[in-house]
C-alpha cells in the first residue's frame, strides 16, 4: 500500500513535471537582419529549432530592426519576452547597464536564461545564467597575432573603421599584445567615420600606409569588408607579394582569396555554432534537466586558411559560415 | 551671357570661394604630408576617393540647387553593387545583363522618388528618407532570400572590367576617375550651357515663379532624381565589379559625404546657387582633406578633428567669397 502510494505520488509529480516542462517555449533576442554575421546566427537557431519542436516547444526570434536607438530597442525586446511568458530566453548582453535589470526581472519570472553572443562567462555567472555561447575578442585578436608571429610577419597592421568600439579595440588589441609578446613590431590604424562604408576610402587609406612605411608585412582588418578593399589597397600599393592580409570575420570574397593564396586567413567567431548551440542547450536544460559543466562555451576564435579552405566554402554555400 | 574675365569677376564666380578652398588643402597637406602627396601614387589616393563621391555628388548637388536634397543615394550604392553581384555573380548571368538591370533599377528608383515628390507634398528630404529605408529593406530582403548570405562575390574579367571597374595610368588611378571627368564634362554642358541650367537655378530660386515662367518644372525635378539614384547605383556597381564583391550594407557615409562635397563646393543649401565646377572643387576638397592625413605624420586618432576643422574653414573661406559675389554692384558710371 505504501509502495502504492509512493508510486502515485512519484507518477503524478512526474506527469506535473512533465506537463510543466514539457514545452520549452524559447525566445531568441538578435541582430537586425541586414547584419551578414546575424544571418549565420539566425542559421544556426532556425537549424537547432526542429529539435525543440520535436519535444513540443517552439523558438521564437525577435530581432532588432535597426541598431538606431539600441539599448531601449533591446530592453523592450526583452519585456515582451517575459509579457509572452516563455520558458527560456537566449540573450546577448550588449549594454549591461540597460539590460540587466530587465534580465533579472525575467529570470525572476522563472525565465531560464543563457547569454549568446556578447556579456562574457563573468557576466553570466553574476546573473545566474545557465551559460555564456559565444566569442571573445580579446582572445580573437591574440590568436590573430600568434598566428601572424608563428608564419614570419614582423610588422602588422590592424585597421579600425570602427575606433572606439570595445569590441574592434579589444580585437586590435589582442592583435598588438600578441605581436610585442613574440618581439614584434605592431600598429593599430584607426579610420575617421567619413570612411566607413566606403571601399575605395578605405582601401587607399592602407595604400598610403603600406607606401609610407615599408616594413610593414601584415595586415589585418576588423570586418571582412574591409578586407576586399585592403586587398585593393596592398595590390595598389604593390605588395602582394611582401604583405600578408587577414580579417576578422569572413565572406565568399575573401574565402576566394585564401583559396588563391592572396589573402592568409581568416578569424571565425563561427556565428552559426552560436546560434545553434546556445537553442539546444537552453531547450535540453529546460526539456531534460541538463547542465553542461563547459563553461563559457566559446565558439572562437576558428582560424581558417588554407588547410580547411574546402570545408568552409561548403558551409558558406548554406548559409552557415 | 555676358562674363567678367577680369580678376574681380573670377572671384566673384560660385567656384572661386571653392577653388580657393581647394589650394588650401593642398598647401596644407603639401607642407605636411611632403612630396609623396603630390606624386602619382599619392593623387591617385585622393582622386580614387573624389570620383567615387564626385558621380553622386553632383546630381545630387544639382538636387539642392534645384531646391530638393535626394538621401536614398545611401541605399542606391549597396543597391547597385547587390544588383549586379546577385545577376552577373550569384547566377553567373552576363555581366552586361547585369549592368543593364542595375542602371533600369536606379533609373526606376529616380521616377519614383521624382514622382513622389512630385506628387505629394511631402519634402523631398522625407520622401527620399522613405525610399532610403525602403531600398535597404529591399536590398537585404531579396538578397537573403536569393543567395542566403549578405555579401555576394562576383569575378568580372574582359571589357566590362576594363571599362567599369579597373585601373588605369600605371595602374594606380581608377577607371572611376575618368568616368567622373566624362560625366562632369557633360554636366557643365548641360548645367551651364544649356538652357536647362537655367531652369534648375530659376527652380531653385522659387519654384512657383519658375513654373509661371513656362519651365516644366515636374519632368526637370524627375529628371534630376533619376540622374542621382541611377548615378549611385553606377557606383555601387562599378565597386562590385572593381572590388569583386557586395555588402547589403555601407554606402550610408555617401549622403552625408556627398551634401559636404557640395556646401564645401559652394551650393547654397536653401538652393538656386552653385555650380558644377565648384561641386567638382568641393569633392577634391574633401577627398584631399580625407586621404591626406595618411600622408601626414599625425597621430591618427586626430583624423576625424583635422578633417572637421579643415572643412569649416574651406566652407567659410566660401561663404566670404560668395558674399563678396552677391553684395558685389558695379560702381556708378563704370561700364
Amino acid at each position: 500500500m505504501k509502495l502504492m502510494t509512493t508510486l502515485i505520488k512519484a507518477t503524478a509529480a512526474m506527469a506535473l513535471m512533465a506537463t510543466a516542462a514539457s514545452a520549452a517555449n524559447i525566445a531568441v533576442i538578435g541582430g537586425s537582419n541586414d547584419d551578414a554575421f546575424w544571418n549565420k546566427i539566425k542559421k544556426g537557431l532556425d537549424d537547432a529549432t526542429p529539435g525543440v519542436v520535436a519535444n513540443g516547444g517552439s523558438v521564437n526570434y525577435l530581432r532588432l530592426q535597426n541598431y538606431d536607438n539600441f539599448a531601449p530597442d533591446v530592453v523592450q525586446l526583452i519585456r515582451t519576452a517575459i509579457s509572452q511568458k516563455v520558458d527560456g530566453l537566449v540573450i546577448p548582453d550588449w549594454v549591461p547597464e540597460a539590460e540587466d535589470p530587465a534580465i533579472k526581472d525575467a529570470l525572476a519570472a522563472g525565465i531560464t536564461v543563457i547569454l549568446m553572443n556578447a556579456g562574457g562567462a563573468d557576466k553570466a555567472h553574476e546573473l545566474g545564467a545557465i551559460n555564456y555561447v559565444g566569442n571573445e575578442e580579446y582572445p580573437a585578436g591574440v590568436a590573430g597575432g600568434e598566428y601572424f608571429a608563428k608564419h614570419g610577419q614582423k610588422h602588422v597592421l590592424c585597421v579600425n573603421t570602427l575606433p572606439g568600439a570595445a569590441n574592434t579595440e579589444a580585437r586590435c588589441k589582442g592583435v598588438l599584445d600578441a605581436m610585442t609578446k613574440a618581439g614584434f613590431n605592431s600598429e593599430e590604424l584607426p579610420l575617421p567615420t567619413t570612411s566607413f562604408g566606403d571601399p575605395t576610402a578605405v582601401a587607399e587609406a592602407i595604400k598610403a600606409t603600406l607606401i609610407k612605411d615599408g616594413t610593414i608585412d601584415g595586415v589585418i582588418t576588423i570586418s571582412a569588408g574591409d578586407a576586399d578593399a585592403a586587398a585593393t589597397g596592398i595590390q595598389q600599393g604593390d605588395k602582394v607579394k611582401t604583405v600578408a592580409l587577414a580579417s576578422f570575420d569572413m565572406n565568399e570574397a575573401g574565402l576566394a582569396r585564401i583559396k588563391d593564396g592572396t589573402q592568409s586567413f581568416s578569424i571565425d567567431q563561427q556565428p552559426y555554432l552560436q546560434g545553434y548551440l546556445s537553442v539546444a542547450l537552453l531547450a535540453s536544460a529546460i526539456d531534460f534537466g541538463t547542465s553542461l559543466p563547459t563553461f563559457p562555451v566559446l565558439t572562437g576564435p576558428g582560424i581558417v586558411d588554407s588547410a580547411n579552405i574546402d570545408a568552409t566554402l561548403a558551409g558558406v554555400k548554406k548559409g552557415a559560415r | 551671357m555676358n562674363r567678367n574675365t577680369s580678376l574681380g569677376g573670377l572671384l566673384r564666380r560660385p567656384e572661386a570661394g571653392a577653388c580657393l578652398g581647394l589650394v588650401a588643402v593642398l598647401v596644407f597637406f603639401g607642407i605636411f604630408g611632403g612630396l609623396t602627396f603630390l606624386q602619382p601614387a599619392g593623387m591617385a589616393s585622393w582622386m580614387n576617393v573624389a570620383a567615387n563621391l564626385g558621380v553622386i555628388a553632383i546630381p545630387v548637388g544639382l538636387l539642392m540647387i534645384a531646391g530638393e536634397l535626394d538621401i536614398s543615394v545611401g541605399a542606391m550604392v549597396p543597391f547597385g553593387a547587390m544588383t549586379v553581384a546577385v545577376i552577373s555573380g550569384h547566377f553567373g548571368l552576363s555581366i552586361w545583363l547585369g549592368i543593364a538591370v542595375t542602371l533600369a533599377f536606379g533609373v526606376m528608383v529616380g521616377l519614383l522618388n521624382g514622382y513622389l515628390v512630385i506628387r505629394t507634398a511631402v519634402p523631398s528630404l522625407i520622401v527620399t528618407l522613405g525610399s532610403l529605408f525602403a531600398v535597404q529593406g529591399v536590398v537585404l530582403g531579396l538578397t537573403v532570400m536569393i543567395t542566403k548570405s549578405t555579401s555576394v562575390a562576383l569575378k568580372v574579367q574582359g571589357p566590362a572590367k576594363a571599362i567599369f571597374g579597373d585601373f588605369v595610368f600605371s595602374g594606380q588611378m581608377q577607371v572611376m576617375v575618368l568616368w567622373w571627368l566624362l560625366i562632369a564634362a557633360a554636366y557643365v554642358y548641360f548645367v551651364h550651357f544649356s538652357r536647362f541650367g537655367n531652369w534648375i537655378f530659376a527652380m531653385g530660386g522659387d519654384k512657383v515663379s519658375a513654373r509661371n515662367a513656362g519651365i516644366p518644372t515636374e519632368r526637370m525635378t524627375i529628371l534630376l532624381f533619376v540622374f542621382s539614384s541611377t548615378s549611385a547605383a553606377f557606383v555601387g556597381m562599378c565597386q562590385a565589379i572593381l572590388y569583386n564583391s557586395a555588402q547589403v550594407a555601407g554606402g550610408q557615409s555617401f549622403i552625408f559625404n556627398a551634401i559636404i562635397s557640395v556646401v564645401v563646393g559652394g551650393v547654397l543649401l536653401t538652393g538656386g546657387f552653385g555650380s558644377i565646377i565648384g561641386i567638382f572643387f568641393g569633392t577634391i576638397t574633401f577627398a584631399i582633406v580625407n586621404q591626406g592625413i595618411y600622408y601626414t605624420n599625425f597621430d591618427r586618432n586626430w583624423s576625424s578633428l583635422i578633417i572637421g576643422v579643415l572643412l569649416l574653414c574651406a566652407v567659410l573661406m566660401n561663404n566670404t567669397f560668395r558674399k563678396m559675389a552677391l553684395s558685389y554692384a558695379p560702381k556708378k558710371g563704370a561700364k
